[in-house]
């Protein structure tokens, strides 16, 4: 029971210290120019939907993008369908990925910067800010994603152990 | 893959895309209060979010602590100087107070601009990808918040509530960029100098004042405090100080630069203001703790 809804609750948590304990721990809170925005729920998604398939990612995608455009987003609709649609064009759950981790983390990495890109683009074309992709690239966009980077190549390894556990759990139909 | 977008993805892409859509023209009409899925998703999670939020702010006010105390000495010893103003101070301001009451009373004044109620509320969230300057605070329309209300700290105005939920609001913070973002203000030197506070100046991350006449006459330093025109602000919020001013690019209005006076970062308790009777929330008068 409590295996089965794991990989939700622990998603639910990365959801919610995005906003709460990151938030007031984040280096621009310490005066710094660069920022750095966790996408820590996305990547598990994406990690998710390569391990489990993606009927999976694409689920996960649509319930988190939800909840993100009605917590923490001024606008509705943006992060659903972002989160929603490269879940399911980037779950490509067939062996090459699932046995190579460095893959699998590049994947995952790829889409990070195609939401990245696709948020600034609403965001120009909405009136919702005026920076110049300059400044976006510099201090907004490569921290957050080398920041990102790293906490993904760290979790990669336990993340696929974690799958391979709940995956052999399932074909020995203890869930 | 074969066909990976076959016909019906294709049409279900199609189909998503007009969702997206409308879902952005819905969220951007004006003056739009939460509906109630919303409300209810907002209001569960915030539960969940202050229980995470309140550790991490105690432990951040740890470390905050563990620094302040270095310059203990030294700012006591500031401190036990202004002491003997104080008293002073606290005798006038009594004087003052005793005066002002006579004369509204035979003027028949019964409220002012001035006049407001304070309600404090916890910081539960920051939009983490700060594409928006929004927090959400753990007091929503079951404690009386309502939409637009002020919202400061200690030191000076941060910004206005956005959203109210029932347990749960979303404050909108002076830096944020939407053009809707407008408060209006005034620079005090002897007469006021009315203006809008909109948004934060990209390059010099100053508050800009903007749409001040041509004619006044700025001072750098001037404190910029809320005008209470609009209605829903009370009067003399104070918001930060005149760093330097410039005509605007027409000519025909003046913008100046402003340092907030409340720090926008580290927020962990903000004070809700309700424009209206003056009175102070039982749970953080000090007067109702300390004496009766």
């Amino acid at each position: 029971m409590m295996r089965k809804y794991s990989l939700f609750l622990v998603l639910f948590v990365l959801f919610i210290i995005e906003g709460t304990v990151f938030q007031i721990f984040a280096p621009d809170q310490f005066g710094s120019d660069l920022l750095f925005i966790p996408r820590w729920s996305f990547m598990l998604i994406i990690f998710a939907g390569i391990f489990r398939g993606r009927g999976t990612g694409t689920l996960y995608g649509v319930i988190f993008g939800i909840m993100f455009d009605v917590i923490y987003s001024a606008l509705l609709g943006i992060y659903t369908f972002a989160m929603g649609l490269l879940a399911y064009l980037l779950s490509i759950s067939i062996p090459f990925f699932q046995r190579n981790l460095p893959a699998a983390v590049f994947l995952t990495i790829t889409a990070v910067i195609l939401l990245e890109y696709f948020l600034y683009g609403m965001m120009l074309l909405l009136g919702m800010t005026a920076i110049p992709h300059q400044e976006f690239l510099y201090s907004r966009f490569l921290p957050s994603l080398a920041m990102n980077f790293f906490v993904l190549a760290a979790a990669a390894y336990p993340l696929r152990k974690w799958f391979e556990y709940i995956k052999r759990n399932e074909d020995d139909g203890l869930l | 893959m074969p066909s990976f977008f076959s016909n019906k993805r294709l049409i279900v892409l199609l189909v998503c895309i007009i969702i997206l859509v409308a879902l952005i023209g819905y969220s951007m009409s004006e003056r739009r209060s939460l509906s109630w899925p919303e409300q209810f998703l907002t209001d569960s999670i915030g539960w969940v979010q202050s229980g995470f939020s309140r550790p991490a702010h105690f432990a951040a006010g740890f470390f905050e602590s563990v620094n302040d105390m270095r310059n203990i000495y030294e700012e006591n010893q500031v401190l036990k100087s202004h002491l003997d103003e104080y008293a002073a101070l606290q005798v006038e301001l009594t004087e003052l107070r005793r005066v002002n009451e006579e004369l509204k009373d035979s003027l028949d004044m019964s409220e002012n601009l001035y006049d407001y109620t304070v309600r404090s509320a916890l910081v539960i969230h920051r939009s983490p990808d700060r594409w928006n300057e929004y927090i959400g605070i753990n007091k929503g329309g079951q404690d009386g918040i309502e939409e637009n209300m002020a919202v400061m700290t200690s030191s000076g105005l941060i910004g206005k509530v956005h959203q109210v939920s029932q347990f749960s609001s979303t404050i909108q913070l002076l830096s944020d960029q939407d053009h809707t973002n407008r408060i209006s203000a005034f620079a005090d030197n002897g007469e006021p100098t009315y203006g809008f506070i909109e948004g934060i100046h990209e390059e010099s991350g100053y508050l800009q004042f903007t749409k001040i006449d041509i004619d006044a006459e700025l001072e750098e330093g001037q404190m910029v405090v809320t005008s209470g025109l609009g209605g829903i602000f009370p009067r003399g919020l104070p918001i930060g100080e005149i760093v330097y001013f410039e005509p605007d690019e027409f000519g025909l209005s003046q913008t100046a630069f402003i340092e907030p006076a409340a720090d926008f970062r580290q927020l962990d308790s903000v004070l809700v203001i309700e424009r209206g009777a003056s009175s102070l929330e039982p749970d953080i008068d000090p007067e109702a703790e300390g004496g009766e």
